[in-house]
């Protein structure tokens, strides 16, 4: 997995770099490939006010940005980890010498795509399979890494001007890894992204390939940045790259992140263990005559699970041997309640009953807590979902409007219908692109009725202040874009009665 | 109160060896202001999306830790589940009414223990899932801030990708805390008296309560409540206010809680 995700890094830059990064904030420069989500706000918005041009750009970069993330990352073991406390840290120290670098310069890439492998086990790759097939190839790439991505840090650390704390933690531990000196930020584009194309491997072609399918491309941008596709469109597609690598069985899930693992040992992604898995591995234990007398390698061949290491094995069975010696003492703090509820009730309490009910009382209570997480999490879940769908079908309305508008454009040109010329001009006066949207947009609040009442209903129940329903679901739709909504907001009259004129 | 003040509070309220692991509201907050009074006074074009990357950078490792901390209790749970259910059957096997070795004293403080641990551990269990929501939380929140400050587009899509993490889906812990209370269903003898059973084990849970599972428990609903009141922010995306039936003893176990303990 870390191998189709590097190369992917690699060639999403190349294509990137070969078009001169710097000039793809030019909205001229952007490919169909690029992530559903700016694009058509870019064709939709032509007109815009530099605010939102600039917000625009910026989430474009923004898009184009995510490796350049990982590159940061590679860098900062310091940086990224500054925020936790001295336990965290340690573990990121680890992460800051050279070997492991790179899998922390995964690290936000990895854990946005694999952990769609969650919920799909069976499209999963081997981790460990491809790890151990590309040990070399990273370390041209990692050093080129280094400097560049000091100098980037160097960079964004002059940018702001009130200059906290962190940010001299930063610079002094900075100083520490990385002598080089300040560059200009355009020239580290240019440098990164040329770096980028010269460690060509040769099956980046086929990634050529599979990106100008804007299908699958779409799908790795988006499972880099944004909501991520399903993640069997984005492996099954790519046939080419999964040769070495064996299938998962479908009992395994296994995420790859580079944080997880303290060993010492490169390439450790993070397994998921569910109790089938654990249900195995006990089975195997015992056939080796207990978990005392069992050894990884063992228990490892016994099992015959794709896609599990020794490693993950190992530390199973570490966990496992002390939950059997130690009944629930595997974790030290178990130890402090058991003998703090021990004291009180050898001290107060007189029967068992008592102590009994005192239990029953405790679970009820943690009983009421695990009700209300579930309900509140589905709600979360629901509200997103919500926002999404509203999201997208005002993207459709839009687009499909703006199709209409563009045939309409073409018809005139073609016949001089009188009528047609009406309309065209009363189109383009009083309903600007995006005012044609809100309008669009009132239309799909009328079309999608449940999701809408269900929004208005929601929203009552927190006493929304804005009484104006319509302008409730515009805000819900697109809950950060400001300043679209707001122009539709006020737009909002003006536009309905231009609908009706021309209806 | 703010919710960064909340988290602190269920920070401080949580089992030791989990202070760190959660969201690191407050610094992300201190980025957020940093970015957004940053690309004000530069107002370049590299500068705003560099400062983006940084902040989706820094949040993913915080996702990355939410993830590998969550997956590791998530493994230790599967673990334990499975050995309290095998010690379980051991106990009946040895000293119960059938067992190898029947001895109704053995057997009743055996089972107390494994009483006393399995509800432990389905707190801990809660805790955990608890841990995740109030971390979502946090990230939303977070987000949030940074759309309305910058004006970016980070909130919606990000969030869908947050949503999918392993640390959110938490199905699996779910269905071994279902797993667990019908286990304990089963080893806890059937209420008889329950009135007054219930009155006395009122008193011995309010002392219990300091003890850490049952205190952090009692913390994370009050938490939850209050989060959920009208807040000056509310909007498509905010939770309606939660209602406890029993809000009124759940805050009485809070040490120095104003409702006094009967």
């Amino acid at each position: 997995m870390r191998k189709i995700m590097e190369e992917y890094t690699t060639l999403s830059f190349q294509r990137l770099g070969a078009r001169q990064l710097s000039n793809l904030v030019a909205s001229g420069a952007m490919s169909s490939s690029l992530p559903v989500l700016p694009t058509p706000l870019e064709e939709k918005y032509p007109k815009l006010p530099d605010s939102q041009q600039v917000s625009l750009e910026r989430e474009i970069m923004a898009n184009s940005v995510p490796p350049h993330a990982t590159q940061l990352a590679s860098n900062s073991g310091v940086v990224g980890h500054m925020f936790s406390s001295a336990s965290g840290f340690t573990t990121d120290l680890h992460f800051s010498s050279a070997p492991h670098e790179r899998h922390f310069t995964n690290a936000p890439f990895i854990s946005q795509s694999s952990s769609d492998g969650i919920s799909l086990p069976l499209t999963r790759s081997s981790h460990s399979g491809v790890f151990q097939s590309r040990p070399m190839s990273h370390y041209p790439r990692e050093n080129n890494n280094i400097s560049w991505s000091a100098d980037q840090l160097q960079s964004f650390l002059d940018f702001p001007e009130n200059v906290p704390t962190q940010n001299n933690q930063v610079e002094s531990s900075n100083s520490g890894i990385m002598p080089s000196d300040d560059n200009t930020k355009r020239s580290d584009w240019q440098e990164w992204a040329d770096q980028l194309i010269r460690d060509d491997d040769p099956s980046t072609p086929n990634w050529n390939e599979l990106l100008a399918d804007t299908n699958v491309a779409d799908t790795e941008l988006e499972t880099a940045y944004q909501a991520p596709k399903p993640p069997q469109n984005f492996l099954v597609q790519q046939p080419q790259v999964h040769q070495q690598i064996p299938v998962l069985s479908g009992d395994l899930s296994s995420v790859a992140s580079p944080s997880s693992s303290v060993t010492g040992v490169p390439n450790k992604p993070r397994m998921r263990w569910t109790p089938e898995l654990h249900e195995c591995f006990v089975e195997a234990v015992n056939q080796l005559g207990g978990s005392e007398r069992a050894t990884p390698k063992g228990v490892l061949k016994l099992m015959k699970v794709e896609g599990l290491t020794i490693y993950h094995v190992k530390s199973h069975l570490q966990k496992y041997r002390t939950a059997r010696y130690r009944p629930d003492s595997s974790e030290g703090s178990s130890e402090k309640k058991m003998s703090a509820i021990e004291e009180m009730t050898s001290l107060d309490l007189k029967t068992g009953i008592e102590i009994t009910e005192a239990l029953r009382l405790q679970m009820e209570v943690q009983k009421r807590l695990h009700e209300q997480l579930e309900i509140q999490r589905n709600l979360q879940l629901r509200i997103e979902e919500q926002g999404r769908y509203l999201q997208m079908m005002f993207e459709k309305q839009c687009k499909s409007h703006n199709d209409r508008l563009k045939t309409l454009s073409s018809n005139l040109e073609e016949s001089s219908a009188p009528l047609l010329d009406v309309m065209q001009h009363s189109a383009k006066n009083e309903v600007e692109p995006t005012k044609s949207c809100a309008e669009t947009g009132n239309d799909i609040m009328d079309a999608s009725a449940i999701p809408e009442e269900s929004s208005r209903k929601m929203s009552r129940k927190q006493k929304e202040p804005e009484s104006h329903s319509e302008d409730l679901n515009l805000e819900g739709v697109s809950g950060s874009d400001s300043p679209p909504i707001k122009r539709v907001k006020a737009d909002d009259r003006s536009v309905a009665s231009a609908k009706l004129a021309s209806d | 109160m703010k919710f960064g003040k909340r988290l602190k509070l269920q920070i401080q309220e949580t089992l030791p060896e989990w202070r760190d692991k959660f969201l690191s509201y407050k610094d992300l907050k201190k980025l957020v202001r940093l970015i957004s009074s940053g690309t004000s006074t530069l107002g370049k074009l590299h500068e705003p999306c560099k400062a983006e990357a940084n902040f989706v950078y820094f949040l993913n490792a915080e996702i990355d830790k939410f993830n590998a901390f969550f997956m590791e209790q998530e493994e230790d749970f599967i673990i334990r589940h499975e050995e309290l259910k095998q010690r379980i059957q051991r106990v009946v096997a040895t000293f119960g009414p059938n067992g190898s070795q029947p001895s109704e004293v053995d057997y009743r403080e055996e089972m107390d223990r494994i009483r006393k641990d399995i509800i432990n551990f389905h707190g801990e269990m809660v805790l955990l899932e608890n841990y995740s929501n109030i971390n979502y939380t946090g990230l939303a929140k977070i987000l949030k801030k940074y759309d309305k400050r910058t004006g970016g587009l980070l909130r919606l899509p990000f969030i869908q990708k947050v949503l999918q993490q392993p640390f959110f889906t938490t199905d699996l812990v779910s269905k071994l805390v279902k797993e667990c209370e019908n286990t304990i269903d089963a080893v806890f003898p059937d209420v008889q008296e329950e009135g007054r059973i219930k009155e006395r084990g009122q008193k011995e849970a309010s002392m219990v309560a300091c003890q850490g599972i049952f205190r952090n428990t009692i913390a994370a609903l009050v938490t939850m409540q209050e989060m959920r009141r009208g807040s000056s922010t509310y909007g498509q995306f905010s939770l309606p206010p939660l209602n406890l039936p029993d809000s009124e003893l759940i805050q009485s176990f809070q040490p120095n809680s104003p409702i006094p303990i009967l």
